[in-house]
């Protein structure tokens, strides 16, 4: 019997309704809050939206200033009528702060929104936050922010990177919230988070302190059901959403998505986003940007486009880790299948072959089982990857030379 | 057509597997670090491995910008003693000594309490970063006290000598003029200089002479006909297009960085931003080329 060909449309039913949730959202004829903003003696009309409770109302892409230290970007971003920039503490140690703080001096304190953000450290294993996450050490945070930037106050300030509920709603840096916002050194106080992201939204609203979120969404991620779910409950409850990780997902998906502006407009089809900070970094990233907050309605060469990314991303692991401890022999699933991901996805078979190597597995890889306990929550057949790739620690390294 | 290419490109490797599988031989030697012992301190945990996909788990966002360095793989250790201290060592591993000077660059401040540890080392209250050919290593502490300084150089110092790779600086940074140099304000980048993708990597460093700051640049290219691409690029952006551009200087009224001046010669172009000084332009200019020439004939 010859094997069985998926064909493309079953393939596509397979992976992105698999995923839950309808992947495009029904277009919503909501009436579009269009401003004319000036620049450089060119007049453009972006699409608005307000920021929840916070009543800020800005155009649908803001910037991200993570990965540049072009001050001239920045300028340009906001000469293009862009209105919030997007940092934190923690970029170029404080550099980025400095930059922008620089880049400010001069500009009417009403005419830029600025959000910033710090947290503290927590244990890598549990997510949760170590002795030192003390409200005294946040409230330190926010001055140094504060001094970076050469400003008295900032727009909104996040209590960042957060993985857990218990670490949302950690009471120190409650506390130290309330306190910046009683002095007046941020308007609003809102909450950022890049995993388990679900979680973390729902602590947030249940917190009834932050009042904007700012979280990893995009149309690779395979849980983007439960995200938007989240997203939804927040903003009834009032908070603002800010997305983040909407081209590249943090660099956890693959392959790279070439139409930027499509995977933009992915997350603002959900209209409880308010609008997105990309971290661009040349001024051809921008105009793409740009282009989107003018019009951000998916056309139907950009559903395919995203339709086609999506459908390959389930080819390999989406780092879910549900595995972890259901192999009878313990071995490093996640990582085998990174090293899967390296062969038949990045066709580096170096990289596959020094990942390989370097876990110690024993001589005898899923040969000793009848069968394999392992369930993987996309399907994969891991005991038939595993043993595929493994083959690699017979290849001389030479023969990839 | 895209399932397709995918369908050949997986038989492809398969077959390249097929066929090697059948072939013994000895693996690969690849260098290992191994977290030094240190006196009074115990490791507590597992070494933590971290590769460019899974970078975003322990810095989140940040891992893009060590991206962008080509950055191959991170190690961190824990240590701690029974005075309830704690010492924990990132290091991580680029591609080359430059892009590791790179990402330590984007990192460092120039005003910083510089040490001899590595290529360079800082250190302030809890941290100290160094850099060593192609590591990156940062190093913090909690709850040391008043030993703080002393106990993470005792560390740094153990490191640098387990990872044996003293390294230097890239040695094109000699080139840059001395006078007015802003001390340790040098900068690789990697990518984008001056967020045009058309003009790849630069180094950089900052001025200051009779309160007026600028920036000189340099941009290694690939060859000669990499900078005449560039150049013929970024006149096209500045609305000067140029079929066939020659070596020399140029005057550019960039509509977003303002006016650039810059030299192209052979595999070299350099330049200087926000200065807005002619003569000094100039000046600075031809500073640069004497100190290109100096360097080159000293290679």
């Amino acid at each position: 019997m010859g094997k069985k060909v998926i064909g493309r449309r079953d393939f596509m039913k397979s992976t992105l309704a698999g995923f839950g949730g309808y992947f495009f959202l029904p277009r919503i004829d909501m009436k579009q809050e269009f401003r004319v903003v000036e620049a450089k003696g060119k007049e453009r009309k972006f699409v608005y939206r307000t920021l929840g409770k916070t009543g800020i109302k800005l155009p649908v892409i803001s910037m991200g200033v993570m990965n540049t230290d072009n001050y001239n970007l920045v300028r340009a971003a906001l000469d293009s009528g862009m209105v919030m920039l997007d940092t934190a503490q923690t970029y170029r140690r404080g550099q980025s702060e400095g930059m922008l703080g620089e880049m400010l001096k001069g500009r009417p304190r009403d005419s830029y929104v600025l959000a910033t953000k710090a947290h503290l450290p927590s244990d890598q294993k549990t997510g949760l936050y170590t002795e030192e996450a003390t409200e005294d050490a946040f409230l330190k945070k926010v001055d140094t922010s504060l001094k970076n930037l050469g400003l008295d106050y900032v727009d909104i300030y996040y209590h960042h990177s957060v993985a857990k509920r218990e670490s949302a709603l950690h009471e120190p840096i409650l506390k130290a919230l309330e306190k910046v916002k009683k002095e007046g050194k941020a308007r609003f106080v809102g909450i950022t988070t890049h995993i388990n992201e679900p979680e973390v939204i729902h602590a947030a609203v249940d917190s009834k302190i932050y009042e904007v979120v700012l979280t990893s969404y995009n149309f690779q991620q395979k849980h983007y059901a439960e995200v938007r779910s989240a997203i939804a409950r927040a903003a009834g409850a009032g908070l603002g959403i800010v997305g983040m990780k909407a081209i590249r997902g943090g660099n956890r998906q693959t392959p790279t998505v070439k139409n930027t502006g499509a995977a933009l407009k992915w997350v603002l089809q959900d209209p409880n986003v308010s609008t997105i900070v990309p971290g661009f970094t040349t001024f051809e990233e921008m105009d793409v940007d740009i282009a989107v907050a003018e019009n951000p309605l998916l056309t139907n060469p950009e559903k395919n486009d995203l339709e086609t990314v999506a459908s390959a991303s389930g080819l390999y692991c989406q780092g879910c880790r549900q595995c972890l401890g259901q192999c009878l022999e313990h071995l490093p699933i996640p990582d085998l299948m990174r090293a899967y991901m390296y062969t038949y996805g990045y066709r580096n078979l170096v990289h596959a072959q020094d990942l390989v190597l370097s876990l110690n597995l024993p001589q005898s890889v899923c040969e000793d089982c009848t069968s394999c306990p392992v369930k993987c929550s996309i399907g994969f057949d891991i005991s038939s990857k595993i043993r595929d790739v493994v083959r690699l620690r017979e290849v001389p390294t030479e023969f990839f030379g | 057509m895209q399932k397709r290419c995918l369908v050949k490109g997986l038989l492809c490797v398969s077959l390249i597997l097929g066929f090697v599988g059948l072939q013994r031989a000895s693996h690969s030697q690849e260098k290992t670090f191994t977290f030094p012992e240190v006196v009074g301190w115990r490791q507590s945990g597992e070494v933590q491995t971290f590769k460019p996909e899974t970078l975003f788990e322990y810095i989140n966002g940040g891992a893009d910008l060590y991206l962008a360095y080509d950055f191959q793989e991170l190690k961190v250790g824990e240590y701690s003693n029974e005075k309830k201290a704690s010492v924990t060592i990132e290091l991580y591993h680029h591609k080359t000594p430059t892009l590791a000077f790179g990402i330590y660059s984007q990192e460092r401040l120039p005003g910083a309490n510089f040490l001899d540890i590595g290529t360079q080392a800082y250190i302030e209250a809890n941290v100290l970063n160094f850099l060593a050919g192609s590591y990156y290593v940062k190093i913090s502490s909690f709850n040391t006290g008043p030993d703080d300084r002393e106990i993470l150089t005792a560390f740094a110092k153990k490191v640098s000598a387990a990872l044996g790779e003293k390294g230097a600086l890239p040695s094109i940074l000699s080139s840059f003029p001395e006078e007015g140099k802003k001390k340790n304000s040098e900068k690789f980048i990697s990518k984008n200089f001056l967020s045009y993708s058309f003009l790849h990597s630069a180094y950089t460093a900052d001025y200051e002479l009779s309160g007026k700051k600028f920036k000189l640049f340099i941009i290694e290219g690939l060859g000669r006909d990499d900078c005449r691409v560039m150049i013929q690029k970024y006149l096209q952006q500045t609305g000067r297009p140029v079929k066939d551009p020659v070596e020399g200087r140029y005057m550019l009224s960039d509509p977003y960085n303002g006016k650039v001046d810059l030299h192209w010669n052979g595999k070299n172009i350099w330049g200087i931003l926000n200065e807005s000084d002619t003569s000094l332009r100039s000046k600075y200019l031809d500073l640069f080329e004497a100190g290109l020439k100096k360097k080159i004939s000293s290679d």
